[in-house]
């Protein structure tokens, strides 16, 4: 999978940001540049090539793994990539957690009162948020927790690991409430499935622990689908970096490909599309491994 | 508590504040306003950080930022109409008008600890003169620079050139060691080393630069701050939030909609109206028909109201433009006050035109920047009642740059601002058709005007000078190749312990003025 993905990946990126209209030497020059100066940038940044030479070229490196130089900062993209990396990392672990830790919770009370008030008191706040976009969540949070309350810092990463845990930490809660609706609601239905499945009341009927039955047959049984939620939301997490880092101030990929495209920076665009891609993949990759742990089916194949 | 009287600007943009240099004094003064030494300044803007590197970068985000590392041969007045000493204390033009001769100061260190000598500064001024740098055209009047002692700089012009002082003070031609100090110039733009207030702490790319204070500065007792953090925060609501939040002391370009409350506010945070040189236009790409056609460019003219304008998108934060030249330069020809909004003068200019009973068209707007849209609508409503349709096209930044550099668009917004204080450039810039932009891109070409800037530029006589630069922006007015729509000011929002924050026209911030009250 990892091969066609990455090569796919970068050839689009590839083809987008060569045919969209803008180019990098006007963009770095500025207005006053004359066309003469462009013209020698561009030669000086191959941009003068056959874009099938430069797609060659770009291959080439590819596969060495030159990621090349940033064109607005004249600076190697794996020096940049290396700084904004790890906030987007922390960024989307953290979302996952958070959201593990309130989806859980939530589903369980649910399923257990299954079509009761509380139930019907979860689902609707659940809806509420799956309807909310991300930004407002954001903004909403950094005026009650960052100003008012002054609980969390306004926006930034900070320069400590400690700081840069509580600095993400509205970000990630703003992430996580937008996957909790779709991750608890599909456990909420996995879990009352198994609630009322034979195995649960055999369970039972044999006389285990209250907590025993839950943790090991229903909980474990139905976060099987929970999982595969969770991966495809998490992925999902890439694209909504891009929205919470703005608003944020965080120095995350989200705001490195936004800078990128808006500079024709692209060495920048390319390489940031691809760790993208690199991350999707990862995220299903540690999918299939938990499926393993979880599903003693998937281990016997 | 000490008592902050902010005099002007808590005014706002009257005319008084566009008339210049006597209207403005400091901005915000105490009552007993002894600036107290230490502190770290937090600054958040938009604009990033490209480059320390004097001469390669071109953008007001860099240019700022660096300017508080380096130091320049001169320094422009706070008013923006003339030059005051910098690193150099004297200056003269010869009697022949070729060459002019620079006393440097002294005493003057950079932060490495090593004399600044005139070696330095001809290695500076040659570096900078390469046309190839984004900034290089600026220095086209120079043939060679001397170095007669060490204290003594001469610069010999290739024709006598009027302009020269105010080009010693942009960034450009910001003062470095003689051959980077013996580091490449790569190393050099990573750890720059310059003699102004400041020097690069750190940098990290994409997120902003701490500045600390240089203890070998020249100016003694200053800067009175430890340290000056610039941030990269693209979102103007998260800005104004950290400035709310005690994160942040000064914002960088609030939002106009947030003016009027943060004029009311008079709590932790106060706005700051300073003067700037920036004039916003329409401009018509004139190789186009119908727009190659004055009478067509005069009707759409005569459409805009720029009051309208005024308060929709500056929340009255400015005054409707008529030359194109800012208020701000001693050029400025205040007699001219641009076509008048008048249905029916925009009726009979599209009489007299090619396209009298009206036309299709397309006005390109920016994504992303409401304010473009906006304006269009407002100018695309007033439009089909003479019988002109008009279509909004938006483009993304690069794509619509690349559509104007390529004449491939009707009409768009653009800007400018100056970087010196001499007119010379934005009088090229907005007129000359080989003045860098082929006049912002609308291709406009008269050879009077680009005659006349030509033998303004050689003038020693400033009222010679301005008698010129007043005939060229009467001609351009009777063409307009683009509609002046406003002169507006440059806004921020700040800290209320935040003192002596006074932005010049051109933009310098002199953070090396400014203190915090504990």
């Amino acid at each position: 999978m990892l091969v066609p993905v990455v090569l796919g990946t970068a050839t689009l990126t590839f083809l987008l940001m060569h045919l969209s209209p803008g180019d990098p030497a006007r963009t770095y020059l500025g207005e006053h540049a004359t066309p003469e100066a462009i013209a020698a940038l561009r030669q000086q940044w191959g941009l003068d090539q056959p874009l099938l030479i430069q797609y060659l070229h770009f291959l080439r490196d590819l596969v060495t793994g030159e990621l090349g130089q940033s064109m607005f900062f004249h600076e190697p993209i794996a020096d940049l990539l290396a700084t904004r990396l790890p906030p987007t990392l922390l960024l989307m672990l953290m979302s996952a957690l958070l959201s593990l830790i309130i989806a859980v919770p939530l589903a369980a009370w649910s399923a257990v009162r299954n079509s009761g008030l509380s139930d019907t008191l979860v689902r609707t706040f659940t809806a509420v948020f799956q309807g909310t976009p991300i930004f407002f969540v954001a903004t909403v949070f950094i005026v009650l927790f960052g100003i008012r309350l002054k609980i969390f810092p306004v926006a930034g990463y900070g320069n400590t690991p400690w700081e840069h845990v509580v600095s993400l930490f509205l970000p990630s809660l703003a992430l996580a409430l937008g996957i909790v609706p779709v991750l608890m609601r599909s456990l909420r239905t996995a879990l009352i499935d198994a609630l009322n499945s034979e195995y649960v009341s055999f369970a039972r009927a044999k006389g285990l622990l209250h907590r025993t039955v839950w943790l090991h047959y229903a909980l474990r049984n139905a976060s099987i689908s929970g999982l595969s939620v969770l991966s495809i939301q998490v992925s999902y997490l890439a694209g909504g970096t891009l929205v919470v880092e703005n608003v944020f101030a965080i120095p995350g990929m989200g705001t490195f490909l936004m800078k990128g495209i808006l500079n024709r920076d692209f060495p920048i665009v390319q390489a940031s599309a691809l760790v993208f891609a690199l991350l999707v993949i990862l995220v299903y990759l540690l999918t299939d491994v938990a499926y393993k742990l979880l599903d003693p089916r998937v281990r016997l194949k | 508590m000490k008592k902050l009287v902010c005099a002007k600007s808590f005014l706002g943009v009257t005319t008084a504040l566009l008339l210049g240099a006597s209207a403005f004094s400091p901005t915000c003064v105490l009552a007993d306003d002894t600036p107290q030494a230490g502190g770290d300044l937090v600054m958040v803007r938009s604009a990033p950080i490209q480059s320390f590197m004097p001469t390669l970068v071109a953008e007001n985000g860099s240019i700022w930022a660096l300017e508080e590392v380096f130091d320049t041969l001169l320094l422009p007045t706070e008013d923006g109409k003339g030059v005051q000493p910098g690193l150099a204390t004297e200056w003269k033009q010869s009697d022949d008008g070729l060459e002019w001769t620079f006393k440097l100061r002294s005493d003057v260190k950079f932060s490495d600890g090593t004399p600044m000598t005139s070696k330095d500064v001809k290695f500076s001024l040659d570096q900078a003169s390469n046309e190839a740098n984004p900034f290089g055209f600026i220095n086209a009047a120079i043939a060679e620079v001397k170095t007669p002692d060490a204290e003594t700089v001469v610069v010999r012009t290739k024709a006598p050139f009027a302009p020269l002082p105010s080009v010693m003070a942009i960034f450009s031609n910001s003062i470095v060691p003689d051959n980077y100090g013996g580091k490449s110039a790569e190393e050099f733009a990573k750890a720059p080393v310059g003699t102004g207030p400041f020097k690069l702490a750190e940098r990290t790319i994409g997120v902003g630069a701490r500045l600390v204070r240089n203890t070998e500065y020249w100016q003694k007792g200053k800067p009175y701050l430890d340290s000056i953090s610039i941030n990269e925060v693209a979102d103007g609501n998260t800005r104004a939030n950290q400035l709310m939040g005690g994160q942040a002391q000064i914002n960088e370009f609030p939002a106009y909609s947030s003016t009027q409350a943060l004029r009311a506010a008079g709590g932790d945070v106060t706005l700051g109206v300073f003067p700037s040189s920036r004039v916003d236009f329409l401009a018509f790409n004139t190789t186009k028909a119908p727009f190659d056609d004055a009478h067509v460019r005069r009707a759409i003219a005569s459409l805009i109201d720029r009051q309208a304008l005024i308060k929709v998108i500056l929340f009255g934060n400015g005054e409707p433009a008529g030359a194109y030249m800012s208020p701000s330069s001693w050029s400025h020809n205040a007699d001219i006050k641009g076509l008048p909004f008048d249905l029916d003068a925009a009726k009979k200019e599209l009489a007299q035109s090619n396209v009298p009973d009206g036309f299709s068209a397309t006005i390109s707007v920016e994504s992303g920047d409401s304010d473009q849209a906006t304006m269009a609508q407002i100018i695309l409503a007033q439009a089909a009642k003479i019988g002109i349709k008009l279509a909004i096209q938006v483009l993304d930044p690069a794509a619509l740059d690349e559509a104007r550099q390529a004449a491939n668009f009707d009409m768009a917004f653009t800007y400018n601002t100056t970087d010196i204080v001499d007119p010379d450039e934005i009088i090229r810039f907005a007129g000359v058709y080989d003045g860098g932009s082929h006049v912002q891109y609308s291709f406009y070409n008269n050879k009077e005007i680009a005659e006349k800037a030509e033998q303004a530029a050689t003038l020693g006589e400033q009222d010679a000078r301005k008698k010129l630069y007043d005939e060229i922006q009467a001609l351009w007015d009777k063409d307009q190749p683009m509609v002046p729509l406003y002169y507006s000011p440059e806004i921020y929002s700040f800290s209320t312990n935040v003192h002596g924050f006074h932005p010049y026209v051109t933009g310098n911030y002199n953070l090396s003025n400014v203190w915090l009250s504990h």
